[in-house]
């Protein structure tokens, strides 16, 4: 991995991307993403809207290259990760989900540390040093007097947070986040989103986040990319230049409540045009 | 207080008060029934003829041996060896099974059948290839095992939530490091139960191992006394076996829980 504070070049560029998956009883395949075309290029956050189904995890799963079985994706176009083509996982892009995948039978400790138990980054690090990485994870997400404990023994907010942890301890240059906070309840939901404000200061990487929360989207975006639905074309694209963590006072300017107006409008055009398709 | 609840916690002074009364009613009952002679006493002895046999068995003093002692030794040392074997060659071809659709797809045809195939039924097939030593012991306790182990092992793998397998992936793991680093250590659990089963099972088969050509063991301790009609010793040796099975069960039992306590409640 080149140097994480180099921060300077990142690039995820998504061009002509079409995805289809074929239709049942031969009707013409059902399109996804028609032509998406997007450029990511700072170390700022993205939030990707959309209504629900209209293939924003779709997208980001392309971005993380995850690939589900049979279907390949994406159907046309292609994505590229700091200018390359990227056809396989790729070091600089970690992907947390809404389903943290923290292991039960592992300390919350060695969760974080699991990365380094992998080939791939035990190679680049002395054990020393990434000793010291996931020491250092710990404590960014407040967790260091958890690490003995078993996930089973902690909360879900503090569950996001071991895998935000092991996401971070491998210094990503580009995060990607599938509704990560999409479980937790209210409260827990805005400490998290505010220790994601605090860790994206103090680490800065290109973090693209997926969510179907408007509020989340103002709150915590740099940028905010809005899509409509099948199939799903790039209906809205702006930045918000209010820096972060935003007050409640900022939520209720006329700014805000303008931004939020907009992205409800495409939001309920999407849902109008929506075509019920069920299988 | 429900008496129609699974879940109801029981002090452990109604746990034992229950359990014992269990066994003493039974006990109460073989005695009424032996003790009356309605049943005949070369059927049925007495509780106190089988704690006399199991005695004499125990410590024969005139011959100054334990009869016991040797058998259970022997029958031990086939079931260990033979446990050995079935963990040594189950557990791999178990877990390369629930590893791989392909591995699986080619090895269940073989696999599968024989859980429910009658493994008592091979002793012949056994005698003829191995002859009656104790190759044929141990070979026929490994197959009655193995049949069960090996599907519960690769039933244990498959079980895991796919999500650690694609978690693992993420993080830029190779296929064969999801399988090593995620999946098989999250099945060990059941891969315990497994083992657990297996061993169970080779005590049950442990007598129909030693019936032929019985030189040594509890099975042969049984097949003996039942010759000379001693039904007391019959009795005596089956009672240890069952001591036996269960005391291996419970330790078993206990070793799982300790190694693998985060199991619990998930």
């Amino acid at each position: 991995m080149s140097d994480p504070m180099n921060t300077a070049n990142i690039s995820i560029e998504l061009r002509n991307i079409c995805q289809e998956y074929p239709a049942p009883n031969g009707q013409a395949p059902l399109r996804v993403l028609d032509d998406i075309n997007l450029t990511l290029d700072k170390p700022s956050i993205t939030m990707l809207l959309g209504p629900s189904g209209c293939g924003k995890s779709t997208l980001l799963r392309m971005m993380g290259s995850v690939r589900p079985l049979g279907v390949p994706t994406p159907t046309r176009g292609e994505v590229l990760i700091n200018g390359v083509p990227c056809d396989g996982p790729h070091d600089d892009v970690v992907m947390v989900f809404q389903r943290y995948a923290n292991r039960p039978d592992l300390t919350v400790w060695d969760n974080v540390a699991f990365p380094f138990t992998l080939k791939l980054w035990r190679d680049r690090f002395k054990r020393t040093e990434w000793q010291a990485m996931v020491e250092q994870a710990l404590l960014d997400v407040g967790l260091s007097d958890k690490k003995n404990m078993r996930p089973a023994q902690l909360s879900g907010g503090q569950n996001q947070r071991v895998a935000l942890a092991r996401a971070l301890v491998l210094r990503p240059r580009i995060l990607l986040m599938d509704e990560p906070f999409g479980a937790l309840d209210a409260q827990t939901r805005t400490e998290t989103q505010l220790l994601l404000t605090e860790l994206h200061r103090t680490h800065p990487c290109a973090v693209v986040f997926v969510t179907h929360d408007v509020s989340e989207a103002l709150l915590l975006g740099d940028r905010v990319v809005v899509l409509s639905s099948q199939p799903a074309k790039i209906a809205d694209d702006f930045e918000i230049s209010e820096p972060r963590p935003r007050s409640a006072t900022w939520r209720r300017s006329s700014e805000a409540v303008r931004l939020e107006e907009r992205i409800l409008d495409h939001l309920h055009a999407a849902g109008q045009g929506q075509v019920r398709i069920t299988v | 207080m429900s008496l129609w609840n699974p879940a109801q916690p029981l002090s452990p002074r109604t746990r034992t008060l229950l359990g014992v009364g269990a066994v003493a009613t039974v006990l109460l009952l073989w005695t009424v029934l032996s003790g009356l002679e309605l049943v005949a006493p070369n059927k049925l002895p007495s509780p106190w003829k089988v704690a006399s046999a199991f005695a004499y068995l125990a410590w024969d003093g005139e011959a100054g041996r334990s009869l016991l002692a040797t058998a259970t030794l022997w029958s031990l040392g086939r079931v260990v060896a033979a446990g050995l074997l079935v963990m040594l060659i189950g557990i791999p071809i178990g877990v390369l099974m629930g590893a791989s659709s392909h591995i699986n797809a080619a090895l269940s045809p073989l696999v599968d059948p024989f859980r429910s195939a009658p493994v008592v039924a091979l002793l012949p097939i056994m005698v003829m290839w191995f002859g009656i030593g104790e190759g044929m012991k141990i070979t026929f306790l490994f197959l009655g095992a193995v049949v069960y182990l090996i599907p519960m092992v690769r039933d244990a793998m498959q079980a895991v939530p796919q999500t650690y397998w694609i978690a693992t992936r993420d993080l830029g793991g190779s296929d064969w490091e999801c399988i090593v680093k995620a999946v098989l250590p999250m099945a060990m659990p059941r891969i315990a139960d497994a083992i657990t089963v297996a061993v169970s099972v080779m005590w049950t088969y442990i007598t129909v191992a030693e019936y032929v050509n019985a030189r040594e063991g509890l099975g042969q301790l049984i097949q003996n006394a039942r010759r000379f009609s001693a039904m007391d010793q019959v009795f005596a040796g089956i009672i240890v076996i069952v001591a036996l099975a269960l005391f291996t069960y419970q330790g078993m039992r206990w070793l799982r829980a300790r190694a693998y306590d985060w199991e619990t409640g998930q």
